[in-house]
């Protein structure tokens, strides 16, 4: 809906204000956010990060000794198992403080009492976000991928799911990370939630349900599992109880290990995906500059 | 549309505190209205109901007969504001800054550009347009925050004490810009503490406390319906406190105050005639009175009268 404006001064001049519509109005807050994401050098950082990773993967197996697997699977496989803590701090960075830092900054009276609505901030940041993240994870993949060819002779179509599935636990990543933002009072505050939910607390919760013989399913990092598992092949399957080569000492836990099976993983990760978006435009919508 | 801006039995309460208590203002068209009050009576809140940046506890508010809490798009778009001091995005230009809010009010590129070098030559930005704003200071934040306000050249115009935080320079810059607005068509709401500056740009005024109206009206209207004067009186000796105590018991008199050895300071109630009585009553009791003269500015009279009368 197109919102016009028409009033007449006393010189019968008139002025004519016309809001665009929501969608061109995201579009607009997708490229400034995105250009904050370059001029604040976030976006650059991440690259580094990713660089650094990829020469630490590719560069240490010969300088150790060690000869790259034959396998493209089984090669992108090692690039595959670093891409949940890539997204981490992606998620971190890129939506840890992106609503809150309207209020805690005070930009929001500048921005607020534009004539856009809440949803449409929220849908502007969350694209620049997603497309910051997919950026950093396509240059990830797509370097790992063409590392795989180059090295074994042969193409990964594994890989490339596993890159699929890490868009999905990024999207999901990024949604729990707008939502901590939403409610979060300091910018601060809310990018270390978002990283310790994601590094340790979600990690604690999976390893404490796995003690119990509960399989974590539900915890978003347990699906996000899958983005190193699909890579094997064949895929693991089902709990395998292990113990140590000796036997189980006296005292000591029988561990159960769990799967996540990839069609309940792809939904968890996109109900966190949207439940976390939808709570987060549920607080910011009703977030006021009251301070 | 006569009132553009408008709030009925506005109220709002924070966590049991009642910040606005059913208020109802109104600014004409094309005029410029001065919003007074004293600090917490209510100003910024309304203003940040208007704007929607609050929402209403109960009562509405209108821009441009468009409830603000039912169709914010609408009612913002035709609006321009500076709310406090706000902060701009530090990795951006004001010429990036006045494109991105530009974009969003739905400006093409040539207006956009235009309205730019228009609006930054009239708050003197000009030659800082594509500096980042990060290391500006709070006065040339406030010129920006002035110019993107007017960007649009929006029929209504709120500012929240736009000279609030500046230095003599910059309030002397802002004030000057006030006054080319004032040229301009707009409808302009303007929240201050300075009375003076008040007095000199605005038409008219809407005073509050406790978020309570207390008085509204064209300025000039209300300075002469308070029929108040502020007197300086210095007398060739030092007035005892007997004199004082009993000047200050007169009926006409209100905030007698001492400014000086020889020199006080009252407000006298009624008009030439209780001033001429005043005079004849300070030299029954034996004061010898050197100078007897109206000073400080009427509308701060006002102003002080109908906050004391309302604590």
């Amino acid at each position: 809906m197109i919102h016009i404006s028409e009033t007449v001064n006393p010189t019968g001049k008139k002025s004519v204000n016309v809001a665009p519509s929501d969608v061109s109005q995201i579009g607009i807050v997708v490229k400034y956010d995105f250009l904050k994401y370059l001029r604040s050098r976030r976006l650059v950082g991440m690259l580094a990060i990713v660089t650094l990773v990829l020469l630490l993967i590719t560069a240490l197996p010969p300088l150790l000794g060690n000869s790259y697997a034959d396998d493209a699977n089984e090669f992108i496989n090692t690039y595959a198992s670093f891409a949940s803590i890539l997204i981490i701090i992606g998620a971190t960075l890129f939506a840890g403080d992106a609503i809150v830092s309207e209020f805690q900054n005070r930009t929001g009276y500048l921005l607020f009492p534009k004539p856009v609505r809440r949803w449409v901030i929220l849908a502007g940041k969350f694209l620049a976000s997603m497309g910051a993240m997919f950026l950093v994870l396509l240059l990830y993949y797509g370097v790992a991928l063409l590392l795989g060819l180059a090295i074994t002779g042969s193409f990964s179509v594994l890989g490339v799911e596993s890159l699929l599935l890490a868009m999905l636990y990024a999207t999901a990543a990024l949604s729990v990370g707008f939502l901590i933002s939403s409610v979060m009072k300091g910018t601060t505050g809310a990018q270390i939630l978002t990283f310790a939910l994601f590094l340790f607390i979600f990690t604690i919760i999976t390893g404490v349900f796995t003690l119990s013989d509960v399989e974590p399913w539900f915890v978003v990092t347990y699906s996000g599992g899958t983005i190193n598992y699909i890579t094997q092949d064949p895929y693991p399957t089902g709990a395998a109880s292990g113990v140590g080569p000796g036997g189980l000492a006296p005292g000591a836990v029988e561990m159960t290990s769990y799967y996540p099976d990839i069609g309940v993983a792809i939904a968890v990760m996109a109900a966190y995906a949207l439940v976390s978006l939808v709570l987060a435009y549920y607080f910011f919508s009703r977030r006021e500059m009251s301070a | 549309m006569d009132e553009p801006v408008k709030t009925v039995n506005l109220t709002k309460d924070f966590n049991g505190f009642r910040a606005l208590d059913n208020l109802d203002i109104a600014v004409r068209r094309n005029s410029f209205l001065g919003f007074l009050g004293p600090n917490g009576a209510g100003k910024t809140t309304t203003i940040k109901i208007l704007t929607n940046l609050l929402s209403p506890s109960s009562g509405s508010a209108y821009v441009n007969g468009i409830n603000v809490t039912e169709d914010p798009k609408g009612a913002l778009t035709d609006l321009g504001t500076v709310v406090e001091t706000p902060e701009f995005y530090p990795y951006l230009t004001p010429k990036e800054t006045l494109s991105y809010l530009g974009e969003l009010q739905g400006m093409n590129n040539d207006d956009i550009r235009r309205r730019t070098a228009e609006v930054l030559d009239m708050v003197k930005m000009s030659e800082w347009g594509n500096k980042r704003i990060g290391k500006f200071s709070k006065g040339m934040k406030q010129r920006i925050a002035i110019a993107q306000a007017i960007l649009h050249k929006p029929s209504v115009v709120i500012l929240d004490e736009p000279t609030s935080g500046l230095d003599p320079r910059g309030m002397f810059e802002v004030r000057e810009i006030l006054t080319e607005l004032k040229k301009e068509d707009y409808t302009i709401l303007m929240s201050s503490h300075l009375l003076n500056e008040v007095q000199q740009v605005c038409d008219d005024v809407v005073l509050i406390n406790k978020g309570k109206l207390l008085k509204s009206g064209p300025v000039d209207a209300l300075i002469a319906s308070a029929n108040l004067r502020r007197l300086e009186v210095r007398t060739y000796h030092e007035a005892t406190d007997v004199q004082l105590r009993r000047i200050s018991q007169l009926n006409a008199v209100s905030d007698l105050e001492p400014i000086g050895p020889r020199d006080f300071a009252l407000s006298v109630v009624g008009g030439d005639e209780a001033q001429v009585n005043l005079l004849e009553e300070l030299q029954s009791i034996g004061l010898r009175v050197v100078t007897f003269k109206e000073s400080g500015a009427s509308l701060e009279n006002l102003y002080m009268s109908l906050i004391k009368d309302s604590r």
